[in-house]
């Protein structure tokens, strides 16, 4: 008679995906498996089709997103229409600004096929920081790190030409994404 | 200036479209809104109901969450948190019950010549205020008055009584049904959280997000503050009784942990009837002032260090509207009411404010928090 493998019989499978896919989203680098475990719970999941706005420019932004399944677009809209900006796969986040302000989202996201989201409410996440001061320190940090490598790109596009910039990965982004937005 | 989100033109091309009447949104909303409150008015005892197993639900989910986090399934999470619940209600019921049970059947046994033992324990402390004030004396009714009074008082209390027997049969299938629900609730939580997430459109998802958020914390904190906040001042108002050697010490302190989740009624209901038992039981001043310290010292100790840490700033209503939400719950659900009423109308308030922000920023009013606004430095190196 086979032995009854009580452990993967009362796991999550769901779950467990997800722990999976946070230990590898560059945000939460850092935290161990049941700092993460706490954030799972506070996450809520959301099926988008292709072409569906996740959220628009200009609009009250309240939370940040995980990207579970599928393609994004993040899109900045200029004078001539909408300019996609970076294309995200499983394990980036996008929207962590509205993890730090008030103010409006500063772009806009785009399902490009069939996608899952984990969406983190800035309340939700408040809340875990307040309580917990090493996820606080560690995600506060790595966000830094994220927006210190947006304006060092940002500076550096500046100062040299397009072409060898555009490998400068923006947050959220895999390096394989950026030199793929590069070609 | 906010784009537009795309539109789905397909509905746009048929002819019956452009013809189609669409009532005004406020007349969709508001019908549906009282489409709504007859609908809970007719099943009120149903919503009750739901409410209360809700409300169990919110009280365990941290034990659940925790199991979660560790990608334990749900449904046995749930399923063993309900079986550790009835091994402890059955092991505390074990311990507790037979010292409960004997003051409950004193209690009974004396309330029929309660009328008289009230009587002469009121007149006991007359004669006291009496000899010590005999300026007092002369505001004291006359003994037959009084003892008319007390008798027709008791007698339309106790009228009441033979309906609160009826309903027994009732508040017995509610305790049944109560923690059935709720393990359900509790099981398929986060499954009926999927479904609707997945049925909203995406232009709503964020403020549904933040409504739902804002209703979890608010009730969450408010139901889990409230019962940690029971359990702390009944244990402490049965300890001083005892201490104090008033009678029933156990049963009075359940009684006002209970009576405490009622704002502002509650703890004077719990001290009044603290203070009769001892007034029957004394017939004498001094003890009775030592009951209303003891009350006075818990609810100090309840709006200066309890509240304010367990049940925190979970409840943002202004005072008058908070008594004004219990007053308005009581009247229109009883006990019950009294008890919803107030996270009921939190969670109305928070979900407003977010809908009124929403409109704000679409109305292109930024920037709703002026004073958090840090200064913006013109480098960054």
């Amino acid at each position: 008679m086979a032995r009854l493998n009580w452990r993967a019989w009362a796991t999550d499978q769901e779950q467990l995906d997800r722990l999976h896919l946070l230990e590898k989203v560059s945000l939460f680098s850092g935290l161990s498996r049941r700092q993460l475990g706490k954030l799972l719970v506070k996450l809520f999941e959301k099926a988008y089709q292709p072409g569906e706005t996740i959220f628009l420019e200009g609009e009250p932004a309240k939370a940040l997103f995980i990207v579970l399944h599928g393609r994004v677009s993040i899109l900045h809209t200029g004078k001539e229409g909408e300019d996609p900006v970076a294309t995200l796969t499983p394990g980036a986040y996008f929207g962590e600004l509205a993890l730090i302000d008030d103010l409006p989202r500063s772009a806009t996201a785009r399902a490009d096929e069939p996608s899952a989201l984990l969406i983190l409410y800035k309340s939700h996440f408040d809340d875990l920081i307040e309580g917990h001061s090493t996820i606080a320190i560690r995600v506060m940090g790595n966000l830094l790190k994220a927006l210190a490598g947006y304006v060092r790109a940002a500076h550096a596009r500046r100062a040299s030409p397009p072409a060898t910039l555009a490998d400068a990965p923006l947050p959220g982004e895999t390096a394989q994404k950026s030199s793929d937005r590069s070609r | 200036m906010i784009p537009e989100r795309p539109r789905d033109t397909s509905l746009d091309s048929t002819p019956t479209a452009q013809t189609r009447f669409t009532p005004p949104a406020s007349i969709v909303w508001g019908m549906a809104i009282i489409g709504l409150g007859l609908l809970l008015h007719l099943s009120r005892e149903l919503v009750l109901l739901l409410l209360l197993a809700a409300g169990l639900a919110y009280l365990l989910t941290p034990l659940v969450r925790i199991a979660e986090s560790a990608a334990i399934r749900r449904d046995i999470a749930v399923t063993a948190l309900f079986i550790a619940l009835i091994v402890g209600l059955v092991a505390t019921s074990y311990v507790l019950l037979p010292r409960l049970r004997s003051e409950f059947n004193t209690l009974y046994a004396g309330l029929p010549s309660l009328t008289e033992r009230l009587d002469a324990a009121l007149d006991a402390v007359q004669k006291e205020i009496g000899s010590e004030y005999p300026v007092a004396q002369r505001l004291f009714p006359d003994r037959e008055v009084r003892y008319e009074r007390l008798n027709a008082f008791i007698e339309q209390q106790s009228a009441d009584l033979p309906n609160l027997v009826g309903h027994l049969a009732t508040i017995a299938i509610a305790g049944v049904l109560i923690p059935f629900l709720s393990f359900f609730l509790l099981r398929d939580a986060r499954k009926m959280i999927q479904f609707l997430m997945n049925r909203l459109p995406p232009a709503h998802i964020e403020t549904s997000v933040a409504v739902s958020c804002e209703i979890e914390r608010t009730i969450g904190r408010y139901i889990r503050g409230l019962a940690i906040d029971g359990m702390i001042i009944g244990t402490a108002a049965a300890l001083g009784l005892w201490v104090l050697g008033v009678n029933y010490p156990l049963l009075l302190g359940a009684f006002s942990g209970l009576a405490n989740v009622v704002p502002y009624l509650g703890p004077i209901l719990g001290a009044g009837v603290a203070t009769l038992v001892a007034l029957i039981q004394f017939q004498s001043l001094a003890p009775l002032g030592k009951v209303l310290i003891l009350y006075l010292f818990i609810k100090i100790l309840d709006d200066v260090v309890l509240q304010p840490t367990i049940v925190g700033m979970a409840v943002h209503l202004h005072p008058i509207l908070l008594l004004a939400s219990v007053i308005v719950g009581g009247h229109s659900f009883g006990l019950i009411g009294m008890i919803v009423a107030v996270p009921t109308v939190t969670v109305l308030q928070e979900t407003t404010k977010l809908l009124l922000e929403r409109r704000r920023y679409r109305a292109g009013l930024q920037d709703p928090h002026p004073r958090t606004r840090v200064p913006v430095q013109s480098y960054i190196c």
